[in-house]
């Protein structure tokens, strides 16, 4: 059982790995929207799956990764690895700005107030024209670079699993679970719950700055409609609910399955797909609120770290 | 503590209270519903801010600190309604108090769940515990940071005779450890019978003090209890 668990994902890794050698325009393209969702989807589940703070608008640092990154590549010329790394930093400091005044507001309060800085920065990066070009958008020099971009997506995913499997395996992870079980307790046993927190919120912001940033150099142009999207956040949100909530594998299952499915039900009903899937999600949280893994979690008892 | 007071909105949840508590004894807060016991308890534990007044731990002002500076600081708690993490097992309900290396913290915490005949529920998630058994979880897990003040709410509520006189057993032995005991507890036998020293709040003053023998024949107490 133990070999199978480490077999299934190294044979997968291999197999990604070797894809871009085999696979056509459409197949590599679809991957590389899977792994992007697996980054921010994970991303979402280590701040909101672990404490339950719900962050309405976790697409806000990928959109500042985009912008970070997109500046550094179409104005200053860099290349776009540092770029993307950039794009990374910028978005944890944000998260660290943002977590210092908002990770102090409870529940449905630091929802909302995410939601609202989501729609401040798109604002902002309309407003600042001579930087981000506004509302024409902002054009990086053509480059074709979707299998290198396609592995650095794919390394990011992996990066964020892999973040997200330490940290639920620790004491510190089961110490951000106390802040979603019963806040005041984990307070009155000496757990610093803010400090927990605002970690927590950082490393939850990395993951989809870098994204912004390779999804911008990727795509070539970005837009603040394009990489500010409340329809972004709440599709990863609905992969890690989807996947089971505070698992390491959640996210990275509801990401696969749900992209797989999306695609389908947009291929056979293109007019009607967004009503279908909807219906989807709302029968999949009424049936299974703990999501796949953490119902069977519970069931069977499995451990922690699936 | 000296002095203490706390309202809320026009209400005066504990007014001019001052209670001393000399190491190693175990001590009872009794009171009649809203007398303000559990506002007190919040007080010390930094749950809630105190507006007047001073809170001296081992000498040293405590009253400004955040509940977990004060956590660490040597007071450990229980609640009125339990409150352990549900969605973890028993076993990681006490783990999470700790740093350092994990196999000592969970030799530790495997010691105290024993302790109270636990140990086989060790990996149980704490929901599915009996009421009894959480309680138990919840103490124990208390006990993880080595607490020098225990303040307990209500330990004896909900609980059969059997896992009461264990834990009324676990409280004592707590005391002979030199640890210093605060509870608020209703149900008298408990307090008389274990406590060395009761306070009595009425409408958050402090109206009596002593050993339980004097506070059952205190005119005051009858009254606050029975009315006149």
């Amino acid at each position: 059982m133990r070999s199978l668990a480490l077999a299934v994902p190294a044979l997968a890794l291999v197999a990604l790995a070797l894809y871009p050698t085999i696979a056509t325009g459409y197949g590599l393209r679809a991957v590389l929207q899977v792994f992007t969702w697996i980054a921010l989807a994970g991303s979402w589940n280590l701040i909101s799956g672990l404490t339950g703070y719900v962050s309405f608008g976790h697409v806000a640092f990928f959109g500042a990764g985009a912008y970070t990154g997109g500046i550094l590549m179409a104005s200053a010329g860099w290349s776009w690895p540092v770029a993307a790394l950039l794009g990374g930093v910028a978005a944890g400091v944000l998260a660290l700005g943002m977590g210092w005044t908002c990770l102090r507001l409870k529940g449905p309060y630091f929802a909302i107030a995410m939601l609202g800085l989501n729609e401040v920065l798109r604002a902002l990066v309309s407003y600042f024209e001579g930087l981000t070009g506004g509302g024409n958008g902002l054009s990086m020099p053509t480059l074709d670079a979707t299998v290198p971009i396609y592995y650095a997506m794919g390394v990011t995913a992996l990066a964020v699993t892999l973040g997200a499997r330490l940290i639920i395996g620790s004491r510190f992870g089961l110490r951000l679970m106390t802040i979603r079980e019963d806040e005041v307790a984990a307070e009155a046993m000496g757990i610093p719950t803010f400090r927990h927190k605002l970690l927590a919120f950082l490393l939850s912001a990395i993951g989809p700055g870098i994204a912004g940033a390779l999804t911008a150099r990727d795509q070539g142009y970005i837009e603040p409609l394009s990489v500010f999207p409340l329809a972004t956040t709440i599709t990863m949100i609905v992969m890690a609910l989807f996947g089971g909530k505070g698992t390491v594998w959640g996210p990275v299952i509801g990401a696969i399955v749900l992209f797989v499915a999306q695609e389908m039900v947009w291929a056979r009903y293109p007019y009607i797909h967004p009503l279908l899937f909807g219906a989807i999600i709302v029968a999949v949280v009424l049936a299974m609120p703990r999501g796949i893994l953490g119902l069977l979690q519970m069931k069977y008892r499995l451990p922690r770290t699936i | 503590m000296e002095d203490v007071h706390k309202s809320f909105g026009g209400v005066r949840a504990v007014s001019g209270v001052s209670l001393s508590l000399p190491r190693g004894r175990i001590y009872g807060l009794i009171g009649p519903n809203g007398s303000g016991k559990t506002t007190l308890f919040n007080c010390i534990t930094g749950v809630e801010r105190c507006d007047r007044g001073r809170i001296l731990l081992d000498g040293a002002p405590i009253q400004h600190l955040k509940p977990y500076e004060i956590a660490r600081r040597g007071v450990g708690r229980t609640f009125q309604m339990i409150r352990v993490f549900p969605e973890l097992t028993a076993l990681e309900n006490l783990l999470v108090v700790t740093t350092g290396p994990r196999a000592a913290a969970e030799a530790r915490a495997r010691e105290l769940l024993a302790f109270v005949k636990l140990e086989g529920l060790a990996g149980e998630y704490a929901g599915n515990l009996s009421y009894g058994q959480q309680k138990l979880v919840e103490f124990v897990r208390m006990l993880m940071r080595d607490p020098s003040l225990v303040l307990l709410d209500e330990p004896a509520a909900g609980v059969n005779r059997t896992l009461l006189n264990e834990l009324l057993d676990a409280v004592r032995r707590l005391r002979d450890a030199g640890k210093t005991v605060l509870l608020v507890e209703h149900d008298m036998k408990v307090v008389m019978g274990l406590c060395e020293v009761v306070f009595v709040l009425d409408h958050g003053e402090k109206i009596a003090e002593g050993p339980p023998g004097t506070i059952q024949g205190d005119e005051r107490v009858i009254e606050a209890y029975f009315g006149r």
